[in-house]
């Protein structure tokens, strides 16, 4: 029975409203939230098969496995929440193992409703249902405890928990987890208003969280053993090798001549991939024995095209377009509309204006796209690592023409996601393959398939007009941020936000950040698509979204600010970051990251040679509602050639609370990477309507020779855990923009930083 | 059908000379560890050795590699305890984890000639290793606690060289 298609009827997602049941299955103690109201109905309603929203289970030789609905592409999400589990749980850190959720809605995200895993949010957002879940479990496993050791229900308290071990020291008895499993006897529900009452423990008392566990997945990523999509072993299945056309999006096949195709060994058939979810366009797929095969039948078949409607742009056409719609007064909608900067740009004393851009950047995380398909009787399995099963498994479902709860997605570890496999493009050669071939299909995109297809990080524009009053202090800001938009693509209404000025929704991913924690009286963000881009060049969220490029103009106009007046550029920020009105809380804590990050890096207390500088940044990535708090100071040298060496990049970040303080200062790194990478050395250009870089050796992404020393400062505060996946990102090409200033008097504006560009700025 | 020496075995692959190894490893053998990165040497996920030496096996073809050594990560040690492996958990290197068998057998190849490289040493036979993660640190560090490692393994210390 396929329980997918059982369980696809509506459940409340809203868990304060689900009962949490703790029950014994045949395979031990299983326990999670449920829709009916208690365990006895639920035992009733299918006696054989107990099975409630199991987020965690207990077998009987004592391992406690934990079910993880978030895509693990290397954040170690699933080791995470194992670990939070095991804090309130009192396991034993050894007997604790993960596995990885199918898209059943049970495992939706208790906040968002949906799987997806993106925003830095899983673990600010899991924390706490986590946090229940493992309580509860210790809680119903203790007063089994008690029962089996013969003391009264009121001992319970006397019992302690640790280790997967639960003794009574007056009495010296003790049982392990194992044995109370194997006793059957625990079983008990929480109503969702007991649940809630439960005391959780306090910072002082923790044991797991603040601990840098071993990894749970490390381990198998150091033999060979981490399964991947990519690694899907189904008997009797074919491989498939995408053809791409050369234009992104919009191209059409004419026709297809496969008379070469078949003189390859194995060849099984080229399908013409009938897309009507408009993920893909012009697609083809040649299914042989063998992926070797495949892709010599792929580079054997003859496609005749229609280019489309795109055929003719170029990374140039979208950039005017978005000058062209910028200009325009009645374009795009307000994110912020606060004050009135036009009259405050009116009667300021000095007006800056400058634009900021960046190229269309590519994900390429190193696992090439694939998806494995197979039908198996009504239902259709796809196999593949994907951010966003719930998304993905609709986009199956209608490159299948079914309908959606016949869809089961087998999550697998990602070889990186950086947002990329938040689409489902993968599913649809897969599936269409699969269904044409009557065999289950695995498609892998080559790296050239994979970087010319790519749901890029779109390229942007922004114009950002900025008032400073007599006194030198900033009165308005005017920014206007033109892109395609990202989210607008997937048509979920409730991932979009309405605009300040009631024009409709906008996609915030494409201007957070721009409602920063600086306090500035007349400040305005709009929002403006442009259609060109977001037809020609379909865009996704690669790491950080739009912190990525909306503090870019942010934090090198503040700069520009502070030195079109004099200020030292990391004071001019102090005073901006006063916390005055909705900007409390959120303001200070960024200063205070800030001042971390200048102490570490010794920012103004010594002379730097001729060439060499430092500049600040600091970010609120990523919404202004999940942010955490990141500041960078970077250290460059800079040639009179424009070249730009990047000596030391010193980061504080304030996450709040450490869940896993090793894991944080690894994600900070290579977020910081990234965001070195995106500032000096990866970019996309489109050209006839085409990616024009094809694989690693025009699209370069950061290698071990060009990584600086990185210093990394670590704010626990005990406030709320945020994410650190992301905000790192985002600071670091200001950062880097800001020094090379300070360095060179060269003021860059466009990401990447070439040195051709920086040796123009000098020149200005 | 060509016949594959990988990891101490014979094995035939139903694969014709000009397929790259990289296919026949991971479709005929079922050997799933080595990785398909880039399929042009660029980014080193699918590095294997070839009679000790590290080499890109999608840019190796079956044909060319009959009677000689292979090895691959499931290969390298005979319970995923060589001093690389140990060092990268020890250093909790992976996050994505997908480059990291490519990485452990560039590096393992390295060490093998030379159990005390320099820094430079090390940077420059990685380079062609891409970790789009960037956990480049990591995997330096975990080299160089490998190579203490294998050296201070290795006899009475007299093998070091001169620092």
């Amino acid at each position: 029975m396929n329980q997918h298609v059982k369980n696809v009827t509506p459940e409340s997602t809203d868990l304060s409203r689900r009962s949490f049941l703790v029950g014994t299955a045949a395979t031990g103690l299983v326990l999670g939230y449920a829709g009916v109201p208690g365990v006895g109905e639920a035992l009733a309603a299918a006696p054989a098969n107990f099975e409630p929203s199991v987020w965690y289970a207990i077998s009987p030789d004592g391992l406690v496995t934990v079910t993880c609905g978030k895509a693990d592409m290397g954040q170690h999400i699933a080791s995470t929440m194992a670990q939070i589990v095991c804090e309130e749980l009192g396991a034993k850190w050894s007997d604790m193992r993960v596995n990885l959720a199918s898209n059943d809605p049970k495992f939706n995200d208790p906040v968002l409703g949906a799987q997806i895993t993106g925003g830095s949010w899983s673990t600010m957002m899991n924390f706490e249902a986590m946090s229940r879940a493992g309580a509860a479990g210790r809680m119903a496993l203790t007063e089994a405890a008690a029962a089996a050791m013969g003391l009264p229900p009121y001992f319970k308290d006397q019992l302690v928990v640790r280790d997967s071990m639960i003794s009574h020291p007056k009495s010296k008895k003790q049982m392990s987890f194992a044995e109370v499993v194997k006793s059957g006897k625990a079983t008990k529900t929480f109503t969702p208003d007991e649940l809630k009452a439960i005391k959780l423990k306090t910072p002082d008392q923790y044991t797991m969280i603040g601990v840098s566990v071993p990894q749970l997945d490390i381990p198998s990523k150091t033999n060979g053993t981490a399964k991947y999509g990519i690694d899907v072993m189904i008997p009797g299945m074919a491989y498939g090798a995408i053809v791409t056309p050369p234009v992104r999006f919009g191209a059409t096949v004419k026709s297809v001549d496969d008379a070469d195709a078949k003189k390859v060994p194995g060849f099984i058939k080229a399908v013409i991939l009938d897309d009507k979810t408009q993920t893909t366009s012009g697609w083809v797929v040649a299914v042989a024995g063998t992926y070797a095969n495949a892709k010599k039948a792929a580079q054997a078949l003859k496609i005749a095209y229609d280019g489309g409607p795109n055929a003719k742009l170029s990374s140039q056409s979208l950039l005017d377009e978005a000058k062209r719609l910028q200009g325009l007064d009645d374009s795009g909608q307000f994110f912020v509309k606060d004050g009135d900067p036009a009259a405050a740009l009116g009667t300021a004393a000095k007006v800056l204006e400058a634009e900021y851009t960046t190229s269309i950047n590519i994900h390429a995380p190193m696992e090439p796209m694939n998806a494995t398909a197979e039908f198996k009787g009504d239902i259709l399995h796809i196999y593949s690592g994907n951010q966003f099963a719930t998304r993905s498994g609709a986009i199956a479902a209608g490159a299948a023409g079914i309908d959606p709860k016949f869809v089961v997605m087998h999550q697998m570890w990602l070889g990186g996601g950086f947002g990329r496999r938040l689409d489902a493009d993968m599913m649809v050669p897969a599936v269409q393959a699969a269904k044409a071939v009557g065999k289950p299909v695995k498609v892998i995109y080559t790296r050239e398939n994979d970087m010319t297809m790519d749901f890029s990080r779109p390229l942007t524009y922004q114009k950002v007009k900025a008032g400073v009053d007599g006194d030198g202090k900033l009165v308005a800001l005017s920014h206007d941020v033109v892109s395609a938009w990202p989210t607008a693509r997937w048509g979920i209404p409730d991932f979009l936000t309405p605009s300040v000025d009631k024009k409709g929704p906008l996609d915030s991913f494409t201007v957070n950040g721009a409602d920063f924690f600086y306090t500035v009286p007349n400040h305005h963000v709009r929002a403006i698509k442009n259609e060109m881009a977001h037809n020609a060049t379909p865009s996704g969220q690669l790491r950080s979204v739009a912190p990525g490029w909306t503090f870019w103009a942010v934090e090198s106009m503040i700069d520009e600010i502070a030195a079109a007046t004099g200020k030292d550029p990391a004071q001019f920020r102090i005073s901006l970051l006063d916390g005055a009105g909705k900007n409390d809380g959120g303001a200070q804590r960024l200063r205070n990251t800030l001042l971390a990050a200048m102490g570490l890096a010794g920012y103004g207390t010594k002379k730097l040679p001729k060439g060499e500088g430092m500049g600040v940044a600091c970010v609120s990535s990523q919404e202004r509602a999940t942010a955490s708090w990141t500041a960078c100071v970077a250290h460059v040298a800079v040639a009179p050639s424009g070249e730009v060496t990047v000596k030391k990049l010193t980061v504080a970040t304030d996450v709040g609370t450490e869940v896993h303080p090793d894991n944080i200062r690894a994600q900070v790194e290579g977020a910081a990477l990234w965001g070195l990478s995106l500032a000096l050395y990866e970019k996309a250009t489109l050209k006839d309507g085409g990616i024009e870089q094809t694989n690693f050796d025009s699209y370069r992404p950061l290698r071990m020779s060009q990584v600086p020393e990185v210093a990394v400062a670590v704010i626990a505060n005990g406030e709320k855990a945020t994410g650190v996946g992301e905000p790192a990102v985002t600071v670091v090409a200001p950062a880097i923009g800001n020094a090379i200033f300070n360095a060179s008097g060269a003021r860059v504006r466009g990401l990447p930083i070439t040195a051709e560009a920086v040796k123009e700025a000098m020149k200005a | 059908m060509p016949t594959l020496t990988i990891n101490g075995r014979s094995m035939s692959v139903d694969a014709a000379n000009d397929t790259p190894l990289l296919w026949a490893i991971r479709e005929q053998l079922q050997m799933t560890g080595t990785k398909f990165g880039c399929g042009a040497g660029l980014c080193g996920a699918c590095t294997v050795h070839v009679n000790g030496e590290a080499v890109r096996s999608c840019q190796t073809m079956v044909g060319d590699v009959a009677g000689k050594k292979i090895t691959t990560i499931e290969g390298l040690s005979a319970k995923g305890d060589h001093p690389l492996q140990k060092a990268w958990i020890a250093e909790q290197v992976p996050q994505c984890g997908y480059c990291q068998s490519g990485q452990i057998m560039q590096a393992a190849s390295l060490l093998a000639k030379n159990s005390n490289p320099t820094k430079e040493e090390v940077v420059a036979h990685m380079d062609g290793n891409l970790c789009r993660c960037m956990t480049y640190s990591r995997i330096q560090k975990a080299i160089m606690r490998a190579a203490t490692e294998m050296r201070t393994a290795s006899a009475a210390g007299n093998e070091r060289r001169p620092t």
